[in-house]
Parts: C-alpha cells; sequence; structure tokens
C-alpha cells in the first residue's frame, strides 16, 4: 500500500505532520484532499514552504481525490493523505479509498462538540461519521504524534 | 551507531520551552533533558549538567545543546566538552536543530555533528 497515512487534522501541513510522522513513516508526497484550497493557490504556497525538500504536496479537490487516489494506492510512492475534516475523510472512505486506519491529528472544539481529548472534540456528526467508518471496517484512532499513545475514539465516545 | 543523548542549556526557561515545542511536533524524548542556568554559577551549572549525563546518559553519546556561544551556559559546555564529558557541544540550538538532533542517522559522531548543523542551518531564512 503506499497510502502511509491517512489524516484527518485541521492544520492539515504543520509541525507534527511534517516532523513527527514524517520523519518515521518518510513519504515522498503529501496530498491534502480539501475543495478550497484546491482552487487557492496562495493558500497552497503557503503550506508547501514548511515542507522539506524531498516531500511535494498536492492540492486536490475531493472530486479529483474519487478519480485519482486508486492510482496512489496501487503505486510504489509512499504518500499521505491529509483532511481537515472528518467529513472529507468519510466521503473518502465511502468510496472504498480509505484503507485500515485513519489517524485523527486535531480537531478542535466547535458548536455542539464536546472535548474528549486535549486535541480532539466531537459533536453528534463526527460520532456518527466514526461509526459509519468503523462499521465499514475502518478503525478511527486519535493520535496527535507516533510517541503518543493511539487512541480509538469509537471506545472514547462511548466513554 | 551509539545511541545518543543531549542536555540542553540556556539561560532562563528557554531549554525547557525547547523541548516541551519539541514534544509537541516531535513526540516526547526520552534522551533529551533541559537544564536552566537560573541561580547557579559556572561551577553549580557545571556539577548541574554532569550528574544528569552521569545519571542518566551512561553508556550513550552525550551531546550538550547550548544556547549561545561565548555566554555563561556555552562556556560551561566547553568545559565539560574539554574534561572529555560530552562527544560535543551544539551552540545556537533552536526547534530544527533539535529535530535533527532526534531523527538524524549517520555513524560517526564527527559526521553527526557536521551534517546536523548543516542541516539545521538550512531551516534560517528570512523574507523582506
Amino acid at each position: 500500500m503506499s497510502v502511509v497515512l491517512y489524516r484527518v487534522d485541521e492544520r492539515l501541513i504543520h509541525g507534527q505532520v511534517v516532523v513527527g510522522w514524517a520523519r518515521r513513516l518518510s513519504p515522498r508526497r503529501i496530498i491534502v484532499v480539501d475543495d478550497e484550497l484546491a482552487a487557492d493557490e496562495l493558500e497552497q504556497s503557503i503550506y508547501r514552504t514548511g515542507l522539506p525538500v524531498d516531500i511535494r504536496a498536492d492540492f486536490w479537490s475531493v472530486a479529483e481525490a474519487v478519480s485519482r487516489l486508486p492510482a496512489v494506492e496501487a503505486s510504489d510512492e509512499p504518500a499521505f493523505v491529509l483532511t481537515a475534516s472528518l467529513s472529507t475523510m468519510a466521503r473518502l472512505a465511502k468510496d472504498g479509498l480509505v484503507v485500515g486506519e485513519i489517524n485523527v491529528g486535531a480537531i478542535h472544539r466547535g458548536e455542539g462538540r464536546k472535548r474528549v481529548l486535549p486535541y480532539v472534540s466531537l459533536g453528534p456528526e463526527e460520532q456518527r461519521l466514526i461509526d459509519e467508518m468503523e462499521r465499514a471496517g475502518v478503525r478511527v484512532v486519535a493520535r496527535d504524534v507516533p510517541t503518543a499513545p493511539a487512541v480509538r475514539l469509537i471506545e472514547r465516545e462511548r466513554g | 551507531m551509539s545511541e545518543r543523548c543531549g542536555v540542553v542549556v540556556a539561560h532562563s526557561r528557554l531549554a525547557e520551552g525547547l523541548l516541551a515545542a519539541l514534544a509537541r511536533v516531535a513526540g516526547e524524548q526520552e534522551n533529551l533533558w533541559a537544564v536552566s542556568n537560573h541561580g547557579l554559577d559556572g561551577d553549580e551549572l557545571y556539577e548541574e549538567i554532569a550528574g544528569i549525563l552521569e545519571e542518566r546518559g551512561a553508556g550513550r553519546d552525550a551531546y550538550l545543546l547550548s544556547d549561545m556561544d561565548g555566554g555563561s551556559c556555552g562556556q560551561v559546555c566547553r568545559r565539560l566538552l574539554a574534561d572529555g564529558r560530552v562527544r560535543g557541544v551544539f551552540f545556537g540550538v533552536n526547534l530544527p536543530l533539535l529535530v535533527e538532533f532526534v531523527f538524524l542517522q549517520v555513524e560517526s559522531p564527527e559526521e553527526f555533528v557536521t551534517a546536523t548543523v548543516e542541516k539545521s542551518r538550512k531551516a534560517l531564512g528570512a523574507r523582506p
């Protein structure tokens, strides 16, 4: 499998991704799936400035990701797939484009959300999406950096 | 390749803050420790660092990472190096340098010191 990390993180490309995860998993590319960012070249250039020279970034809309991710999965090039929200990742999972495990890096507080970890807050919509993905065989696990303990969110939300 | 460890030696709460920031991006590190010179004279600072190295750094290649060369922290680090207590000293420690310190894999201590500085130096930049 060439996608070595599926991650939900509101901050997308930032220190934990570029240092904590990329130094351990050595991706050659980071694919950000986000409709707004895919159309915003200035924001893309800002995200690219923080990347090591041997990692490139692509910014795809959801529709683009649906058509192009199967080829990424079939290639030999290790990649990260990042989304800012669980709903975007769930959309990819629904199309069978997420394999194994989703890593949740940061979902901050918002209306109707309850804090379940210092860096993860979930509301009814997030909980529904986690249940849906887990039922489809995808584990949803919170872990901000590789040295932190992994917390399965379906267990956390049920208390 | 030997296991390595390091002591970040800096003024006020800088060392502690740097390691807290490193933990946020790279996870907790069991081989790096922070020492502040606050309230310590040169001899006391020397003993503080030497004590940590003896207690926790035994059997590993030990390095010091000081905030700046020429300051009191840097001077004590140079003395510890001269006394053969550590394999090397870095000056001007910052977050990119600590990241390289944790992740860089090279064989010899000499190569490690050179490569770490070279890589972290590239992280310094500015835009007008």
